[in-house]
C-alpha cells in the first residue's frame, strides 16, 4: 500500500512542520526583551545643551556610532560619536529646527527632530532678563519677581541680597530639569516600540492569506485548462 | 542586515529594485501549484526568524534563514523573501519601503547562489554526510554573502568597503554557525520524511 504510507508520511510531515514552526515562534517570543535590528535616537534640550540617546530596539545602547546634527535645510552643523552609554551631548549650534541623525553600522539609521520652539523658550527668557537688568541698573536686583519683598521687608532683604532674577531662573530651570529627568527617561523608553504579538501574528496571517489567494488563482487557471 | 531608509543613494535603490523585480519574476515562473504552500510556510518562517535574536558581542543580530530558503526553494526564495521583508518593514519597521529592493536582493541573491553551489549534492544523490555538509555550507555561506552584499551596497554609497564588510561579517559569525546547523537539521529532517519536497525542486530543469 504505497499510497497509504505516502499519506501517513505526509501527515507526519505536516504535523512536524507545524510543530517546528511553533518552536521557532516560541523562540521568537522567548527573546522578546532583546529583540533587535531597529535603531533609534532620542534627543532633548537642557538649557543650551542638546542630549541624545541612541539604542537598539530592546534597550541596548549603541556605542561608537556616529551622530550627525543637521539644520532644517539639511546643512551639516556638527557630528560626534556616542559614548559607552549610547549618549552624545552637544552645545546648541543654532536655534533653528534641528535634525539629529544616527548612523550605526550595517546601514542602520535613525532620526529625531528638535523643533526650534524647544530652544526659544530658554533663550527668550534669558534675553528678557538681560534687558531688564540693563534697564534697572546694577543696584536694584529683583523687583516684581518677588512680591514677598514688599510685604515683609526683613525677609525680602535677605533674599534680595544674593539672588538676581537670572539666578532664580537658572535655579528653577535646574530644578525642573532634575524633576523632569525621569519623565524624559520614560519618554525615551516608550519610543522603543517592539513588535507585538498582534503584529507578528498579523504578518503570519498575511502570508497564509497570500498562499490562499495564490492557490485560488492557480486552481482557477488549472480548471479553465 | 536590513538597510534603513535614507542610507543608500537613489541610483543603488533603483538598481536593487530592478534586479529584485527580475529575480521575483523568475521565481514566480518556477512556482507550481504544489509549491505554493511550501513557499508560504518558508516565507512565514523567514518573517518570524528576524525576531530570533542572537545576543553576542556589542552588536545584536538576528537569524535570517535565507540559506534554508535558498536550499529548498531555489529561485522561489525571491518572492518568499520579498513578502517576508515587506511585512517586516510594514509591521516591525525593520529596513524600509524604499530599500525593499536592495534588501531583498541582498538576502535572496545569496540564497539562489548557494542553491546552485550546494544543491548539486542533492541532485547527485550523495550520502547523508555529504548532504549535511552541503546544507550546513548553504546556510553558512548565504549569511556570509549577504553580509558582503550589504557592505557592497554601503560601499557604493560611499562607506569604506573593508570596514563595513568586516563589521557585517564579524557580527554575523555566530549567526552563520547557527544558520548552518539549522539548515542542516531542517533539510535532513525533510529528506527523511518528505524527500520529494527536495527532489521535486532539484529535478527541475535549470
Amino acid at each position: 500500500m504505497p499510497k497509504n504510507s505516502d499519506k501517513l508520511i505526509g501527515k507526519t510531515f505536516i504535523t512536524r512542520s507545524i510543530s517546528c514552526f511553533f518552536a521557532v515562534l516560541w523562540l521568537a517570543f522567548c527573546n522578546t526583551p532583546a529583540i533587535a535590528h531597529k535603531v533609534m535616537i532620542f534627543a532633548w534640550v537642557e538649557g543650551n545643551t542638546v542630549h541624545t540617546e541612541s539604542k537598539i530596539s530592546g534597550g541596548k545602547e549603541i556605542r561608537d556610532a556616529t551622530v550627525f546634527v543637521l539644520d532644517g535645510k539639511g546643512n551639516r552643523l556638527l557630528e560626534g560619536k556616542t559614548d559607552n552609554k549610547g549618549r552624545f551631548s552637544f552645545k546648541t549650534p543654532k536655534e533653528t529646527d534641528l535634525r539629529v541623525v544616527l548612523k550605526a553600522s550595517m546601514g542602520h539609521r535613525a532620526e529625531w527632530k528638535i523643533p526650534a520652539e524647544d530652544f526659544k523658550g530658554v533663550s527668550r527668557e534669558s534675553e528678557r532678563s538681560i534687558i531688564q537688568k540693563s534697564d534697572t541698573g546694577p543696584q536694584s536686583k529683583v523687583d516684581t519677581f518677588l512680591p514677598s519683598k514688599n510685604r515683609e521687608g526683613k525677609v525680602s532683604k535677605s533674599i534680595d541680597a544674593g539672588i538676581t532674577r537670572e539666578e532664580i531662573e537658572h535655579l528653577v530651570n535646574d530644578a525642573l530639569e532634575r524633576k523632569l529627568a525621569p519623565i524624559v527617561d520614560l519618554l525615551s523608553e516608550s519610543i522603543d516600540k517592539r513588535p507585538t504579538i498582534t503584529e507578528i501574528m498579523g504578518g503570519i496571517g498575511y502570508i497564509f492569506g497570500l498562499v490562499g489567494v495564490a492557490l485560488y488563482f492557480k486552481n482557477r487557471s488549472n480548471m479553465s485548462k | 542586515m536590513h538597510i534603513s531608509e535614507g542610507v543608500l543613494s537613489p541610483s543603488i535603490l533603483v538598481a536593487g529594485a530592478a534586479l529584485t523585480t527580475a529575480g521575483v519574476a523568475i521565481g514566480l515562473k518556477h512556482i507550481d501549484q504544489k509549491d505554493i504552500p511550501t513557499v508560504g510556510i518558508l516565507s512565514a518562517a523567514f518573517f518570524v526568524a528576524s525576531l530570533v535574536h542572537v545576543p553576542l558581542g556589542p552588536i545584536s543580530v538576528h537569524l535570517i534563514l535565507n540559506g534554508l530558503l535558498g536550499f529548498i526553494l531555489g529561485w522561489k526564495a525571491f518572492p518568499a523573501i520579498l513578502v517576508g521583508l515587506t511585512l517586516q518593514a510594514l509591521l516591525f519597521q525593520y529596513g524600509g519601503i524604499t530599500t525593499l529592493g536592495v534588501n531583498t536582493l541582498n538576502m535572496a541573491l545569496p540564497a539562489v547562489t548557494c542553491y546552485y553551489f550546494f544543491g548539486r549534492v542533492v541532485r547527485n544523490n550523495s550520502g547523508r554526510l555529504g548532504f549535511s555538509i552541503a546544507a550546513f555550507a548553504c546556510g553558512c555561506c548565504a549569511v556570509l554573502l549577504s553580509g558582503i552584499l550589504v557592505a557592497l551596497s554601503l560601499y557604493l554609497t560611499g562607506d569604506a568597503f573593508l570596514l563595513a564588510a568586516k563589521v557585517a561579517v564579524a557580527a554575523h559569525l555566530p549567526v552563520m554557525l547557527i544558520e548552518g546547523l539549522l539548515t542542516a537539521a531542517c533539510t535532513l529532517f525533510l529528506r527523511r520524511v518528505k524527500p520529494e519536497l527536495l527532489e521535486g525542486q532539484y529535478a527541475q530543469k535549470l
